[in-house]
């Protein structure tokens, strides 16, 4: 049987949103195509209960099968000197048809080294659809697709995963988190981490705390902080998965890796500070509040 | 140490650009070339590179392969202009502007046998030109590593570096064949299925919603 690898990405002790997306959206093109969805964690060095803690929550997102690498070579961010051995082994023996990277770098970090070793087609900030295809008579077929923008958002890039001779590596724009799909229990099975020769050693980390933007799934937009009268107006504490982002802070984030699926203008567009709209993930809605008067809380 | 900066052809995009600017800053420890693959060698990515005085040497690859080459040949041909050059740092734009993906700077970094960090801020020398220190954006942390030459970095196009100075290259555009990397033009048979279809783009749903609404849609976000 086909298999869907979909990388868990842990930031502050915790399993981000966006993995938790990826699991189901690997559980969701699994159903159609037939196919396993085993789930990538990798952590520092943890005691059995906390892995037991992680793994339940991946299984009910949707996972059929957990994969778990604990080692102290493991236990800093995500790059490809530490984490890529791993990925090349798993690679290997399973040789999944479809690898998910969740929003927010990971699939720049470990994805492009991915698909670069193992030949893959990759896809960043990518959506996927599953839609029945009639082939005859009594004959429907599944066909996934992913779909992105191009940089220059002057057109798509869509790969159907069944034309293809050759696996795909794609990181996910971020979308809503459904309740759980599957059963808080799954078979966990450790993988010894494969030594990583002559890697990068972490010297330091500090929390980056731009990095809220590159997770979200719905963005609010505010050209600069005279806007902050419309911002008052909001939840004083953001639903998860909504990011706000003031284009004239002093701290403007990095949206290379953002991708959401709502973006919501509480400022005309047009000026300098408009938001770069080659970031929103294909089939996104842009929402113009109207201006005038405050979001009500 | 030699630094080679690559800047995609034939206009460099904002984030090759950031690259390059980094790359100046090393000047004094390093010498820093410059290398352009396809387009032609008046290109305005060989211009910026004749607009920085700190860039040592001026690389043009010149072949009509080059220009349709994908991903995975374009990182073989620059890993192999990087032996040539012998250079044990690579610094490259985390996407070009067109396609976006990234793969190019993971292409090299696979053919060069050198380890790959994206994301990157500052980069500081070993006193002993043997490894690096790199400040790089991964996992929501800035983390700083050490990394074992040779290496290759790339940089987001948000990255702040220095202002360029007015002062020109003095070095001359060397144009450099695919044969004198000992690679055969023929043999790079471009592989269109790794992009995927390109599609039109559709047309953008925008909507407007009063703040009532929009609030009320922002409270029930999943």
């Amino acid at each position: 049987m086909a298999s869907i690898v979909a990388y868990i990405e842990l930031r502050q002790g915790a399993i981000t949103r966006p993995s938790r997306f990826v699991v189901a959206e690997a559980r969701r093109v699994a159903d159609a195509a037939g196919a396993t969805v085993y789930a990538l964690l990798t952590v520092g060095t943890l005691a059995p209960s906390e892995i037991d803690r992680y793994a339940a929550e991946i299984s009910a997102a949707g996972a059929d099968r957990i994969l778990c690498s604990s080692s102290e070579s493991l236990a800093g961010p995500p790059i490809d000197g530490t984490h890529g051995p791993l990925l090349a082994q798993i690679a290997e023996r399973l040789q999944p048809v479809l690898y998910l990277f969740p929003a927010g770098g990971t699939g720049t970090e470990l994805g492009c080294p991915l698909a670069v070793r193992v030949g893959a087609a990759y896809l960043a900030n990518a959506t996927i659809d599953v839609a029945a295809e009639e082939r005859g008579p009594e004959t429907v077929s599944e066909r996934v697709v992913l779909t992105r923008w191009r940089a220059a958002r002057d057109g798509q890039r869509r790969l159907d995963l069944g034309d293809l001779e050759r696996p795909v590596v794609a990181s996910l724009a971020c979308g809503p988190c459904e309740a759980p799909l599957g059963e808080p229990y799954t078979e966990v099975e450790m993988l010894r981490c494969p030594e990583p020769g002559a890697s990068p050693q972490l010297i330091s980390c500090e929390l980056d705390d731009a990095t809220a933007s590159e997770t979200c799934s719905a963005m609010i937009w505010s050209a600069s902080d005279l806007d902050a009268k419309a911002k008052a107006g909001l939840p004083a504490e953001l639903p998860a998965g909504v990011a706000m982002v003031v284009a004239g802070g002093a701290r403007a984030p990095d949206l290379e890796n953002t991708s959401p699926r709502e973006l919501f203008l509480l400022s005309p567009t047009g000026g300098d500070e408009s938001p770069p709209l080659s970031m929103l993930a294909p089939g996104s809605t842009v929402i113009q509040v109207q201006a005038g008067t405050e979001v009500p809380r | 140490m030699n630094v080679l900066v690559c800047l995609e052809a034939p206009s460099a995009g904002r984030a090759a650009r950031a690259a390059l600017d980094l790359a100046c800053t090393l000047a004094t420890n390093t010498k820093v070339f410059v290398i352009s693959a396809g387009g032609p060698a008046t290109s305005a990515a060989i211009g910026l590179a004749r607009q920085r005085a700190a860039v040592a040497r001026i690389i043009h690859l010149d072949d009509p392969a080059l220009d349709k080459a994908d991903f995975m040949n374009l990182g073989l041909v620059l890993a192999h202009a990087a032996r040539h050059v012998e250079a044990n740092l690579v610094l490259a734009g985390e996407r070009s502007d067109q396609e976006g993906q990234g793969l190019v700077p993971a292409a090299i970094a696979h053919h060069l046998k050198a380890h790959l960090i994206s994301r990157v801020q500052a980069i500081v020398l070993s006193p002993a030109g043997d490894a690096v220190d790199v400040t790089a954006r991964a996992g929501g942390q800035i983390c700083k590593v050490s990394c074992p030459l040779p290496l290759v970095v790339t940089m987001s196009a948000r990255t702040t570096t220095i202002a360029a100075t007015n002062a020109a290259s003095s070095a001359a555009v060397e144009t450099i064949q695919l044969a004198q990397l000992g690679l055969d033009a023929d043999r790079l048979v471009p592989r269109p299925d790794l992009l995927g279809a390109l599609v039109p783009a559709p047309a953008g749903s925008v909507r407007t919603m009063t703040p009532e609404e929009a609030s009320a849609a922002l409270l029930s976000h999943r």
